[in-house]
């Protein structure tokens, strides 16, 4: 068994080493390259430049205020809603899966530009419902730190939500039931031992937050730009853009300081979680959830909880139908109603480029989602089952294109394929993808793994099965909430993809985030959202897909 | 209508025998042209040449950030795809210096503007225009500025858009072309730019977000591109005419040195030049174009001077950027 395990270990090192490190390595390359981007003369005039910088320290004052900030709102908000959905008996439960995971299907930066149109001081709609129909004085201003940390924070929503929802899910209400036994009120089990026991998954969902804001692009472009407040991700753009011969070696350089504090931060959860045993709560004994019954406050909660999902996330979305069904950017109103028509969809409808790209999408999406998920599922066995140096190592190479920040990570990824015959091949687009977005799917399925007690998977053994016929009818079924977050999660990624895409298209692999860019850097908003909805209506499919075939293969979860 | 009639007159004629000519031919068993543009929503010339030539064109767009990285990334592995070029010129510039770029002059070069074609690599095609445009529901025309000057009145506070002048490689040159093209003196250049900072201008990332803001009434009036008035309508959008000149980067065209469909990319490269595109370029896309008597439909636009601003070297604008920076955020 333990021979296994040591052949499996350097075998994934190799294989996720091989998809992370090669653009990562081309980006240190050429950060310290005197060449654009390929092998020059040695210089740290790069570094010296990008670190020398005297408006950096406020940069990054700004960076951590938006990053803590919105990471912790948006592990909040997870953890409410996934505790309502999975733990208590509030209806329609199904409907408020579907509006946490919503904002993972939608462009970034359309997501981005309904806040906008909602929240701007000019004429924002809620700013003009305040002031025009409840007679406010001032108004909400979007472009601030506030702004930018609630958007953000709802983006990443989805990420927290999918990984607490498993762990949630799986939770063994014996420990619960415990602590009332001995007297303790509810609250105090939530605080003492719910919390607690939960601890893996928030702080891997907080931290992939983190990790998230930190190359984040859109909210610090969209909304951050224009109230003049810049983080390292907008810093590191205009490091790019000032100047036509844009030197990605030096946005590399800034990258690094990204790089390092995610790789800190990894470290830091793998040190806060390393008693592993503690968190176990699928042991062989006595497992099922159960639900908490919420009596008087069951509809009460409900409209709370209708009322935010509402604001926070539907609204944005009707912003979006309703921009696409408009001939131009205009304030709602009786005109702009009288000018609605179906224009921009039959225009996205019959582009043949739109419809390619929605093919190629699909298809990245679902093959890619399902391979990665299959390399997840031994990724992340072996960070939380066999914890050795090695296995630290395997679960920093998974983030190491993950956290460098979206606007560099492409020109590594152009860097290295262009080297390989893969260049300008779907298939880059693939390996791009999963590589990148690894943790997607290993962050699920890690927390999901910590809960599984390594004495089912002995007596397994001890009963004569092998380790595959373990791992099929034993391991993988517990696992079934956590492959269905994470495949969800890697599927609509790819979707939407964006940074990666931008830089590896090319004709006859267009795919959808790069049609949505082209109409965003036309400003044709229109067709923007339109092809922004129809993207949702195919990740929403997805979903539905994902938690179908979940539901087959999840018997034990059943009551 | 009336103005499309003598437009579409041109179109028929100048439907050229292009399968005479002896490029056409070898161009016609290499089978397509790889273009590589930043130019946007091109898609009709793409697919005229296509028509009227037998011989497939492939169009690659790549924003103005990424495509020195592309190209160069691309030419110094070996494996530039593209045949033809289209960028800003000062990229343009930097390619040739690389020896990304032949050498050649289609015949129609020569009815362009003499300047335009200065070295017989890159032929100048049209000017990256940029205009002062305005929410015609929020300023009368009689309100819009007559001058730059006029952007500077506090009467606009708060309600202006550009796109940052702080990064936006772009709009740093067209300041800065204020200053050594309109401006009388660099003095008055600059109580223009801190006026303008005083009125505290929404930034955005770069000129394709600028539009939707004037449109939706968030802001009146914005440092954009008149184009727009053509790909937004029936937003409710104008441009203000000034007595002073328009200003905008050139943009050029050049095929690859080592083009994999050298005969090919001639071809497209003359069909680019030709009226017929010019004009495509300019009734649908709205580009100002160096093409004689072609000009976008935009009301007034013939009559407006257009005239292309220097190229800035790197250094100058990672410099004017700077200090752009800290004179709009002091205010």
């Amino acid at each position: 068994m333990y021979a296994k395990r040591s052949t499996l270990t350097p075998t994934l090192i190799a294989i996720v080493g091989f998809l992370t490190v090669c653009p990562v390595a081309m980006l240190v390359i050429g950060s310290f390259s005197t060449n654009l981007g390929t092998l020059g003369g040695f210089t740290l005039e790069k570094y010296i430049q990008a670190y020398s910088d005297p408006e950096l320290l406020d940069i990054i004052v700004n960076t951590l205020i938006f990053v803590v900030g919105s990471s912790f709102l948006a592990t909040a908000l997870a953890l409410f809603l996934s505790y309502l959905n999975n733990r208590t008996d509030i209806p329609f439960k199904f409907m408020f899966r579907v509006i946490s995971i919503i904002p993972m299907m939608i462009p970034h930066i359309l997501f981005s530009v309904s806040w906008v149109l909602l929240l701007n001081p000019s004429n924002g709609i809620i700013n003009l419902f305040l002031r025009q129909v409840l007679g406010m004085e001032g108004a909400l201003n979007v472009y601030s730190l506030h702004g930018m940390i609630l958007v953000e924070a709802l983006l990443d929503l989805p990420i927290a939500y999918l990984i607490i929802a498993p762990a949630m899910a799986s939770f063994d209400v014996a420990l619960e039931e415990s602590s009332r036994v001995c007297g303790g009120s509810s609250l105090r089990t939530l605080f003492r031992i719910t919390l607690p026991v939960l601890r893996p998954a928030i702080m891997a969902a907080f931290i992939l937050a983190l990790v998230r804001s930190l190359a984040s692009f859109a909210v610090p472009s969209v909304i951050g730009m224009p109230g003049r407040i810049y983080v390292l991700s907008t810093h590191i753009y205009r490091a790019v853009s000032t100047g036509f011969s844009a030197d990605y070696g030096k946005a590399a350089a800034l990258g690094m300081i990204v790089l390092a504090s995610s790789i800190t931060l990894i470290y830091l959860y793998r040190f806060m979680t390393r008693e592993g045993e503690k968190y176990v709560t699928i042991s062989s004994r006595g497992y099922r959830p159960t639900v908490i019954r919420l009596k008087g406050a069951r509809y009460p909660l409900f409209a709370v909880v209708g009322l935010l999902s509402f604001i926070l996330i539907v609204l944005p979305v009707l912003v979006l139908f309703y921009t696409s069904m408009v001939p131009y950017s205009m304030v709602p109103s009786a005109k702009a109603f009288s000018m609605m028509s179906w224009r921009h969809w039959i225009a996205v409808i019959n582009d043949p480029i739109s419809l390619l790209s929605l093919k190629n999408s699909v298809l990245l999406g679902v093959g890619g989602a399902t391979l990665g998920i299959f390399l997840s599922i031994f990724v992340a066995y072996v960070i939380v089952k066999v914890r050795t140096k090695a296995s630290g190592l395997l679960e920093s190479l998974s983030f190491l294109s993950f956290s460098f920040p979206g606007i560099v990570i492409g020109v590594g990824f152009m860097w290295f394929f262009v080297q390989t015959p893969l260049y300008a091949t779907i298939w880059a687009l693939l390996i791009g993808y999963i590589a990148t977005y690894l943790p997607y799917g290993v962050r699920p399925l890690a927390s999901a793994f910590v809960q599984v007690h390594s004495h089912l998977e002995e007596s397994s053994l001890v009963c004569g099965a092998s380790r595959v016929q373990t791992m099929r009818r034993i391991v993988i079924p517990l696992l079934v909430p956590g492959i269905v977050s994470g495949w969800i999660l890697m599927a609509t990624m790819f979707v939407r993809e964006l940074t990666l895409s931008v830089v590896l298209s090319r004709p006859g692999t267009e795919v959808l985030a790069v049609q949505i860019l082209r109409f965003s850097e036309d400003g044709l908003w229109g067709r923007l959202s339109a092809l922004g909805i129809i993207m949702i209506f195919i990740s929403t499919g997805l979903v539905v897909l994902a938690s179908w075939v979940g539901a087959i293969f999840k018997p034990i979860q059943e009551e | 209508m009336k103005k499309f009639v003598p437009f579409l007159l041109i179109m028929a004629l100048s439907t050229t025998a292009w399968a005479g000519n002896p490029v056409a031919e070898e161009a016609k068993a290499e089978g397509k042209a790889s273009f590589y543009a930043n130019i946007t929503a091109i898609e009709p010339i793409v697919e005229a040449f296509g028509e009227d030539t037998g011989v497939k064109g492939e169009y690659t767009r790549i924003s103005t950030s990424k495509f020195l990285a592309t190209v160069l990334t691309e030419f110094q592995a070996g494996k530039l795809m593209a045949d033809v070029l289209q960028a800003p010129l000062p990229v343009m510039e930097l390619l040739k210096e690389k020896g990304v770029l032949a050498p050649y002059r289609p015949a129609e070069a020569d009815k362009y503007p003499e300047w335009a074609s200065k070295d017989g690599v890159i032929q100048q095609f049209g000017i990256e225009y940029v205009g002062l445009i305005y929410n015609t529901e929020l300023v009368k025309p009689e309100d819009a500025p007559k001058r730059y000057q006029d952007l500077a009145d506090p009467k606009w506070k708060d309600r202006i858009v550009m796109a940052n002048p702080a990064s936006h490689a772009t709009t740093i040159s067209w300041l800065v072309g204020l200053k050594e093209n309109v401006f009388e003196s660099e003095a008055e250049w600059m109580d223009f730019v801190k006026g303008l900072a005083a009125n505290r201008p929404m930034f955005v990332k770069s000129f394709g977000p600028t539009p939707a803001p004037i449109e939706s009434g968030e802001k009146a009036i914005g440092i954009s591109m008149p184009k727009y008035i053509i790909t937004k309508a029936p937003a409710p959008l104008d441009w203000a005419r000034l007595e002073q000149p328009l200003m905008g980067t050139p943009r050029g065209i050049a095929i690859a040195a080592n083009a994999k469909h050298p005969n090919a990319a001639k071809l497209f490269m003359d069909y680019f030049l030709s009226q017929k595109s010019m004009n495509l370029l300019a009734s649908k896309v709205g580009e100002y174009v160096l093409y004689p008597g072609v000009f976008p439909p935009i009301d007034g636009m013939d009559k407006a001077k257009v005239i292309p601003i220097r190229e800035l070297s790197d250094e100058e604008l990672a410099k004017w950027g700077a200090e752009f920076k800290r004179i709009f955020e002091m205010s």
